[in-house]
Order: structure tokens, then C-alpha cells, then sequence
């Protein structure tokens, strides 16, 4: 068994002092850089590249993923208690997690959310170590018509997001697949609608938007509807009340979290097509599958469940290409190829046969960060929940405070805290007319996707590609079949009220 | 309550004592450098121009008395960073990473920023383009490229990323130089191109050496260099078949125009003792590279050639184009203001009576205008004939056609509403608060944000009517120093310090 001979020396190679310490330090840094608005994990990856230029590859490397890993986590719980998704790919965690919060019910959101992370990247380490190879050629695979269904699929789940009123999702999504285009051009060197604004040659910056639609439009939305003045007493009570999730609940969660982890790491393993469409897709099977669809949306712990463990499990998946063909599959992992380079290590499948040792290492130190990971989730969730806890007046100043910070450091640009604002605007309007926020987000995420992949297919020219290649052809029927799926379901099963 | 004044005071002490320090600490001046030297670097750690500047900052603290520090400005291929520099005093502590894709950067994009702004100080390696082909495709050599080329008459497919990068004109050069014509396929990315090439979709990619590295299955057919590289003894050049090209990506350093002069000198020095260490040279071989050092006057000559060839060249291509008809970008602005100021004025003038109906027939009237605003503009792009390109407008337009059918559908459903009063909201509230946003948003620029934020954050308690006032000092400047700790000595994330302290 040559595999468990690799493990052993990944093993030993990883039992020393720095690499252990260094898997602690990543995953303090890596909750930091999920919790704090604006801060994504390729940035907190990038941010902590330079520290590990004079460590050995291994501390470096560990390091640094799990600085990718937990920062997956640690974006949930923004998500959860004040409806900022601290990460992109944490997006899908607010529509019940905060639900969850204002029902009194953060800690088990939060209990949720960290298994369920746990979970997803247990399962992404253990797909990793032993289908690596088998699942390259899945990434190697797909091609542009296969990126161009597999964002369709990404945006049908509009339909289970709409509620009462789909046409108002479908006019939200849209318009977040309006603004994507302004910008560069995917084909032609000159930038669309800029309207002769410098700052938007390179097109909305995503994470502004991102942290302004969902925090600050949420917080204008709430002050206008009165809901801080009201004594928070109550929901102090509640809180106190629900303190702990009861083990039964997640047990009973744990089909749906290994389903999601493997909908996360397969999802992973595509290059470019990242954790983020991941966890929509994981929303959407655990709506469509759940016994009780109806709580999506207003609370389900599975919906919590389903696209943490999702977003997790993609970062194993985002390893396999990475480490088998050279290809970073993430926006963190493309950092990960810089530190390989640092230490003259060539990303691809000789790094398999030159450094096993430094390979399984790495695969046995995602074993350890999560579980590190879940210890310190632990003790953090009883911080988080203080936080919660704290009166809203207070608490809402601040997060304004930091989403202004969150949206300044991506370029240090004090046109995308503008951006920021103008979509905290553009929220709080959408929400006040009763409009989903989170199909724009969808169509600011998957459009460009959609797009560039679209015109490229079109420049190769054979269009009958899109059905006869078997992923693009099985991913773009799941895609007709999710999207229907929910309507008809509404037309023949009226809600009983 | 005796305890959050306690804290108050110690935390306003911290903050006064946090002023003073970044106050004087950028106010010294005495002989040049005396603080950190910041390399400005306009693409994403990791990236090649990242990971050498990061080697000459390592390098560089043998012969430089302050160390450099390398920063990312990434946005807009480039002129993010470019600006950024611009912005700066031109004191030499800000030194910017050039690339050679900067100038088609500089040409397409239309922006204040202008070559003659910079003063270059020095080119440091060059990364010479190459011709990659996989190893199942049987393209072996240049030779075995030209023939399947001629072949095909045309119909062979060159792939890379951009329609315009330094990679697409290498392209044409080859073609013209080979004596070829063939079809380019814009793969968006380099990684994307690479994958493309591993499952062997496409004959030809055109890119740099170190794509292949770790990549079995990928093989350099001839690199546009004057010699060999000697990481790579076995990879022959396009001069020895024949074919006279000598294209890299160069990289090096300039400075804003302008700057002290024994600044420039200074640094001139240090650049150029680092080009001749052997850390150095050693890492140029094993970024597949040369080492290339020429010193200011050689490289500004070499960018005034590179600058006119890159004008002539894009010219050529047909990509020097105004893609958006000329004075219709005003007249668009000025619409959207409009339509923005109209919608506004409506909101606050209908605002009043309060029903959900008129504000959800603003909306959807704001919606259909916004369709009908991005189609127009998708009616002035003019798009160069003879590209094997998909038109930009196709997507946008696709979008905002359906955009608009769904508000008109929203429409109808929002005229058969009946008219709901909807509870009165706290507006005022709202409007508080945004004004005081919009107050902070302006203030950050010129007062910084360690003495703005604690302002905002008191103004915020106060509207949202929170009155215990060692509470609200506690955690206002509290949480200023919360994100002293954390973002500036933490994560060495630089946080805007405003007209005062600079």
C-alpha cells in the first residue's frame, strides 16, 4: 500500500514544531480573515505570503492552506450573526442563518455552521488523498461549455430563492448580471458603461458590493423599520434560551452534510469555477431534497448545513488540480502557486513523485487544521454570540465602520467605500420594495462566468457541443430541471396556510 | 458605569499617544532614505512581478540601509498602481514595478496617466515569450508548426490570454515573421489558456517559459530570446530556425518623474549592486529567465522604441479604436444622472404619502429605465470588423431585453396590487444616518481615518439615540484601536491617514 506509506511520511515530516504551531496560527488568522467584512480567504492567503517566504515549504504551505480553509469557516459567522457574509462563499449562509439569529436562535446556526464546515473539509481531505488523480481529469474536463452550464445551473437557483413574487428575483438577478458587464470586455481590449468613470474601467469591484448590499442595506432596512429602538431584552432572553443545539439535531443532519461536503469538493475541483457556486448548488439540492422545503429561508438548520459544508469541502477540491496538474483551482490557490515558486517547487504531478513527503504532509495537516479549527470554533462561538448580544444601536454604527474599512483595503481605494455605499442604497431600496437581494449578488458572481464562457464557445463555433458533450449536456438538463422544478411544484401543491 | 469611564480615559490616553506616534513617526527628515521604501506592484501576490520584487527586496537589504517593502495595488491592468505612484509625493520612498505589458496598458486604456510621467530607473530580468505546444500534438518543432499551419490555411488555432496582451501581439509578430496566418482564441487567463493545452483542445500556445513548469505533458517549442536559457539548454531559440524575433516581458523599476534627484541616484546604486549578487542571478535561472539589468538611460530608450512598435502594432491589428462612439459617454452620464436625479426627487415627493404602491411603481419604472439606458449604450459600441471575436454587445444587450420584459411584467403585477398603506418607517432615522456616512465619506480623505472614525461612530450612537456617553467613548475609540492592532500591525493592511499625517 503505497498510499499509506506516503501518509507515513507525511506524517513525519509534519510532526515538528513549526509546522503544528504554524497550522495553529493559520487557522487563528484564517477565522480573522473570514470574520472581518472585505476580507476574502485569497486575500488573507496573500496577505500572509510574505511571512512565509523564510519558513521551509512545509510550515509555509501549511500555513497557509490552513489560513484557505478556515477563512471558508470564519466568513460564516458574519453571515450568521449580522447578516455580512464575511466571504463570498458565505453568501448563501445568511438566507437562513441570520434568519436563524433573529429568531434567538445564533448558537445553533453558529453550532451548525462549524460541523458542517468541519465536516466539508474533513470530507474534501479524505476525497483528496484518494481520488486526487482520478479527479484531474474531471478539472481537465470541462471545458468552456461546461463552465458556461455549470453557471446557469449556479444562477437557477433563483427560482427556489423567489418566494412569493419570482418575477421580482428574476428583475434582481438581472440586474446583477447587468452590472457585471460594466468593465473590461472579455474579448476586446476596452472597458463597457464606464460612463467615462476612470475607477470603472475594471468593473464594480465584487466585494464593496457584496458587503453593501447585505450589510449595509440590511442595517438601513432595520433602522427604518424601527426594529433597534425596540428594547433588546427579548431577544437577550431568547438567546440565553437556546444556548445549545441539542446533539440530535446535527446528527440528524449528517446525510445532508456529507452530500454537501461532496457536491463542495467535486465542485472544487473545477478550476475557476470556485467554492462560491458550490454552496448555491448545495442550497439547492437540500431545498429540493429536504422533507421540509417550506423552512428554507426562514430558518432551516439544514440550510445552514448544506452550503457550509459545501464551501469547506471545495477547498480539498481546489487542491486536486493544484497539486496534480498545476492549475490553481481558487482564487487562494493561485496565491499557493507564488509560495511553491518561492521554494522552487514546480506545482503538477512531478511535485507527487519528488516530494511525497511535503504532499501527504499537507493532506494530514487539513486533517489537523480542521480539527484546531473546530476547537477554537468552539470557544469563539461564545464570543460571537456576546457580540450578538450587544444592543444594536451600538452594534450597527460599527459594522457601518467596518464594511467602510472591508471595502477601502481591497485596492485601497476610497472609490470602492462609494461603491459600498451606493449598493447599501441599492439594497435597502430592493429590500423596502420587497425584492431579494441575493439573486443580484448571483448574477454579480456568476455572470461574468456565464459571459466569458458563452462568447468563447461561440468563437470555437460548434454550438452543437453544448448537447452533445455528456457534463455540459447532464449539467444544463439539472439546470432546466432546478429551475422549473420549484414552479411547477407551486402549481400543484398550493401552500397550505 | 464608574468602570466604562475608567476605560474611556485609558483608551483616549492610547488614542492621543497613537496620533502622536503616527504623527511624528512620517514627519522626519534628515538624510535620504531614512524609512522604508515601498515597491508598489499592480497585480495580486503570487504573481511574476510580485515574486521579483519580493526577491529584490530580499536582496536589496544587503546594500540598502532602509529595507523595501512591497505593496499590491492591483485594478485596471495596471493603472490602479500607476496612479497610486502618481499620487505620491515624488520623495523616492514610493517605487513602482513595471512591466512591458504596461505599455499597451497605457495606449488602450484611456486615462490620465502618460509614460512620460515616469522616470525609469532600471529593467531587471527579462522573460522571454514562447511558443508551447503539447507533446501528444506532434509539433515537435517550429518547423512542424509552420507546415501544420500551411495545411490548414489559416485555420489553426493560436490560443493565450487577451485580445490586445503582449502575448496576442507576439502572436502576430510570429505569424508575420513565419510567414503564416492562423486564428487566436482568447482564453481569457493563462491558467485557463494552460488547461485548454493540457487536454491538448488547442496546437499553439503563446506564453512564457515558466508555464510549463512542473507540466509533463507541455513542451517549449522555441523561445523568442537572443540564447538559450540555461535552465533550459534543451529548448532552442527562434534565431536558430530561422526566424529573427526577440520578444520578453521585461520587468523593472521606475519612479515618479521628478523625484530627488539623490533619491534616484541612491536607489540606482542599490538596483544595480543587486542585479550582479549571485541570490539574484540564481533566482532569474529559476524563474526560466535572464537576469537583464540596464540601467535608466538604455531602458527609457528601450521603452520610447517598445512604445512607438506597440502603437504601430495595435494600430495594425485593428485595436486602436474608439470602441464607443465619440461624445455619447458624456451624454450617457449625463442621462443616468438624470434619470437618477428625476428618480430621487420622484421618491422623495411621492415619499410622503407613504403607500407601497407608488413606491413599487417608482421601482419598476426605475428598472425598465435602466434597461433601456444599458441597451442604448450597447447601440454605440463601433466594433472593428475582421476579429474572430463575439460582439460585446450581445451579452448586455440579451440581459437588458429581458430585464426589461420582466419589469413590464412586474409592472402589471404592481398595477393589479390594490393599494396597501404600508406602516409608517422610521425614514428620518435613515436619513440621519446617511447623512452622516455621506460626512464621514468625505472626511476620511482629508482627516484620515484614525480621527474621523471615532467621530462617526459617536454620531451613529447618537442617532440611533444611544445617550450613556462612556459607553459610546469606550467603544468608538475602542474600536479604532481594535483596528490599529488588527489591520495595521496584524495583517500590515495600510489604513488611509489622511492629508494631516502625511
Amino acid at each position: 500500500m503505497e498510499i499509506i506509506n506516503n501518509l507515513g511520511l507525511g506524517f513525519s515530516s509534519l510532526m515538528h514544531l513549526t509546522p503544528l504551531l504554524m497550522i495553529v496560527i493559520g487557522v487563528v488568522v484564517g477565522i480573522m480573515v473570514g470574520v472581518l467584512p472585505g476580507l476574502s480567504p485569497s486575500i488573507g492567503v496573500a496577505l500572509m505570503l510574505p511571512a512565509t517566504f523564510g519558513m521551509d515549504a512545509m510550515s509555509a504551505l501549511v500555513l497557509l492552506t490552513a489560513v484557505y480553509l478556515s477563512a471558508n469557516y470564519g466568513g460564516s459567522i458574519t453571515a450568521i450573526a449580522i447578516n455580512t457574509p464575511g466571504t463570498p462563499g458565505a453568501v448563501a449562509t445568511t438566507f437562513d442563518g441570520f434568519e436563524l439569529t433573529k429568531q434567538g436562535k445564533p448558537m445553533h446556526a453558529l453550532m451548525t455552521s462549524l460541523t458542517a464546515s468541519t465536516v466539508g473539509g474533513l470530507v474534501g481531505a479524505i476525497i483528496l488523498i484518494l481520488f486526487s488523480i482520478p479527479l484531474a481529469s474531471l478539472a481537465l474536463s470541462f471545458e468552456s461549455y461546461e463552465y458556461f452550464a455549470l453557471g446557469v445551473f449556479g444562477m437557477t437557483i433563483i427560482s427556489s430563492l423567489a418566494g412569493d413574487n419570482p418575477v421580482k428575483g428574476y428583475i434582481a438577478s438581472l440586474i446583477g448580471l447587468l452590472l457585471v458587464t460594466i468593465g473590461f470586455d472579455t474579448q476586446l481590449p476596452f472597458s463597457r458603461f464606464t460612463m467615462g468613470i476612470p475607477q470603472l474601467a475594471d468593473g464594480i469591484e465584487f466585494i464593496p458590493a457584496l458587503i453593501g448590499l447585505f450589510a449595509l442595506g440590511e442595517i438601513f432596512f432595520s433602522i427604518e423599520n424601527f426594529k433597534i429602538l425596540k428594547k433588546d431584552v427579548s431577544a437577550k432572553k431568547a438567546i440565553r434560551k437556546n444556548k445549545t443545539l441539542p446533539l440530535n439535531k446535527l446528527w440528524k443532519l449528517r446525510w445532508l452534510m456529507l452530500r454537501s461536503s461532496v457536491i463542495g469538493t467535486l465542485i472544487g475541483v473545477i478550476p475557476g469555477a470556485g467554492g462560491t457556486i458550490a454552496t448555491f448548488i448545495a442550497y439547492n439540492n437540500a431545498k429540493s431534497t429536504s422533507k421540509s422545503p417550506e423552512e428554507f429561508g426562514k430558518g432551516s438548520l439544514e440550510g445552514v448545513a448544506a452550503p457550509e459544508a459545501a464551501n469547506n469541502g471545495s477547498v480539498g477540491g481546489a487542491l486536486v488540480p493544484l497539486l496534480t496538474l498545476g492549475i490553481p483551482g481558487s482564487a487562494s490557490t493561485a496565491v499557493l502557486i507564488g509560495a511553491l515558486m518561492v521554494h522552487k517547487l514546480n506545482p503538477g504531478p512531478q511535485l507527487f513523485e519528488k516530494e511525497p513527503g511535503l504532499v501527504y504532509g499537507l493532506f494530514i495537516s487539513l486533517f489537523f487544521a480542521n480539527l484546531v479549527m473546530l476547537a477554537l470554533g468552539l470557544l469563539g462561538n461564545k464570543l460571537w454570540v456576546r457580540i450578538i448580544e450587544a444592543p444594536k444601536k451600538l452594534l450597527y454604527p460599527i459594522i457601518i465602520a467596518l464594511s467602510f474599512i472591508g471595502s477601502y483595503f481591497i485596492q485601497n481605494s476610497l472609490f470602492d467605500v462609494g461603491i459600498c455605499l451606493a449598493f447599501g442604497l441599492l439594497g435597502w431600496m430592493l429590500k423596502r420594495g420587497g425584492y431579494p437581494t441575493a439573486p443580484v449578488i448571483l448574477g454579480l458572481i456568476l455572470g461574468k462566468m456565464i459571459e466569458e464562457n458563452l462568447r468563447l464557445s461561440l468563437v470555437k463555433g460548434d454550438l452543437s457541443e453544448f448537447v452533445t458533450r455528456p457534463w455540459s449536456l447532464i449539467i444544463l438538463l439539472l439546470a432546466l430541471v432546478s429551475f422549473f422544478l420549484p414552479i411547477i411544484k407551486k402549481r400543484f401543491n398550493p401552500v397550505k396556510k | 458605569m464608574r468602570v466604562y469611564k475608567l476605560i474611556a480615559a485609558i483608551f483616549f490616553l492610547i488614542y492621543l499617544g497613537l496620533l502622536f506616534y503616527l504623527y511624528r513617526g512620517l514627519n522626519r527628515s534628515e538624510a535620504y532614505p531614512n524609512k522604508p521604501i515601498t515597491i508598489v506592484v499592480h497585480s495580486k501576490p503570487g504573481s511574476s512581478i510580485d515574486l521579483m520584487s519580493r526577491k529584490v527586496a530580499e536582496v536589496a537589504r544587503k546594500y540598502c540601509k532602509e529595507p523595501l517593502i512591497v505593496e499590491n495595488h492591483p485594478g485596471t491592468q495596471g493603472i490602479v498602481a500607476m496612479q497610486y505612484v502618481m499620487d505620491k509625493k515624488p520623495d523616492g520612498y514610493t517605487m513602482l514595478g513595471v512591466t512591458k505589458s504596461f505599455l499597451s496598458t497605457l495606449v488602450v486604456n484611456k486615462s490620465h496617466v502618460a509614460i512620460s510621467d515616469f522616470l525609469f530607473l532600471a529593467n531587471m530580468i527579462a522573460d522571454p515569450e514562447a511558443i508551447i505546444t503539447n507533446n501528444k500534438s506532434g509539433l515537435n518543432t517550429i518547423r512542424d508548426v509552420v507546415s501544420q499551419a500551411n495545411e490548414l490555411n489559416g485555420k489553426q488555432v493560436w490560443i493565450g490570454p487577451g485580445t490586445g496582451s503582449r502575448d496576442y501581439l507576439m502572436a502576430l509578430k510570429c505569424w508575420d515573421v513565419m510567414g503564416i496566418k492562423a486564428q487566436w482564441v482568447d482564453y481569457k487567463s493563462g491558467p485557463q489558456s494552460v488547461l485548454a493545452m493540457l487536454r491538448n483542445e488547442a496546437p499553439v500556445y503563446v506564453g512564457n517559459p515558466s508555464d510549463i513548469l512542473g507540466k509533463d505533458d507541455l513542451k517549449i517549442v522555441a523561445i523568442a530570446a537572443r540564447s538559450r536559457l540555461e535552465s533550459l539548454p534543451d529548448v532552442p531559440t527562434f534565431k536558430e530556425s530561422g526566424y529573427d524575433l526577440d520578444e520578453s516581458m521585461w520587468r523593472g523599476f521606475a519612479l515618479k518623474k521628478g523625484t530627488l534627484p539623490q533619491a534616484v541616484e541612491y536607489l540606482s546604486e542599490v538596483l544595480k549592486k543587486v542585479s550582479t549578487d549571485p541570490q539574484w542571478i540564481e533566482y532569474c535561472q529559476g524563474a526560466y529567465s535572464f537576469p537583464d539589468y540596464l540601467e535608466s538611460k538604455t531602458f527609457s530608450k528601450k521603452i520610447d522604441d517598445e512604445m512607438s512598435e506597440t502603437i504601430d502594432a495595435l494600430q495594425k491589428a485593428g485595436l486602436l479604436n474608439n470602441y464607443v462612439k465619440k461624445g455619447s459617454i458624456l451624454l450617457a452620464a449625463m442621462a443616468l444622472l438624470f434619470g437618477l436625479i428625476i428618480f430621487f426627487v420622484l421618491w422623495l415627493l411621492i415619499g410622503f404619502n407613504r403607500s407601497r404602491f407608488t413606491y413599487s411603481l417608482l421601482l419598476s419604472g426605475l428598472f425598465i429605465w435602466v434597461s433601456v439606458f444599458f441597451y442604448y449604450q450597447t447601440l454605440l459600441f463601433a466594433i472593428p470588423a475582421g476579429l474572430n471575436i463575439t460582439s460585446p454587445a450581445l451579452i448586455p444587450r440579451l440581459w437588458s431585453i429581458l430585464l426589461f420584459i420582466t419589469s413590464i411584467w412586474n409592472l402589471i403585477n404592481v398595477l393589479k396590487e390594490k393599494n396597501q398603506p404600508v406602516k409608517r418607517g422610521r425614514i428620518k432615522l435613515v436619513a440621519e444616518i446617511l447623512l452622516a456616512l455621506l460626512i464621514y465619506f468625505i472626511a476620511i480623505p482629508e482627516m484620515g481615518y484614525f480621527v474621523s472614525t471615532p467621530f462617526f461612530l459617536l454620531a451613529g450612537f447618537y442617532i440611533l439615540k444611544y445617550r450613556k456617553w462612556p459607553v459610546m467613548f469606550t467603544y468608538s475609540i475602542g474600536f479604532v484601536l481594535f483596528s490599529y492592532v488588527v489591520f495595521q500591525l496584524l495583517l500590515k493592511i495600510d489604513l488611509p491617514l489622511g492629508a494631516l499625517f502625511v
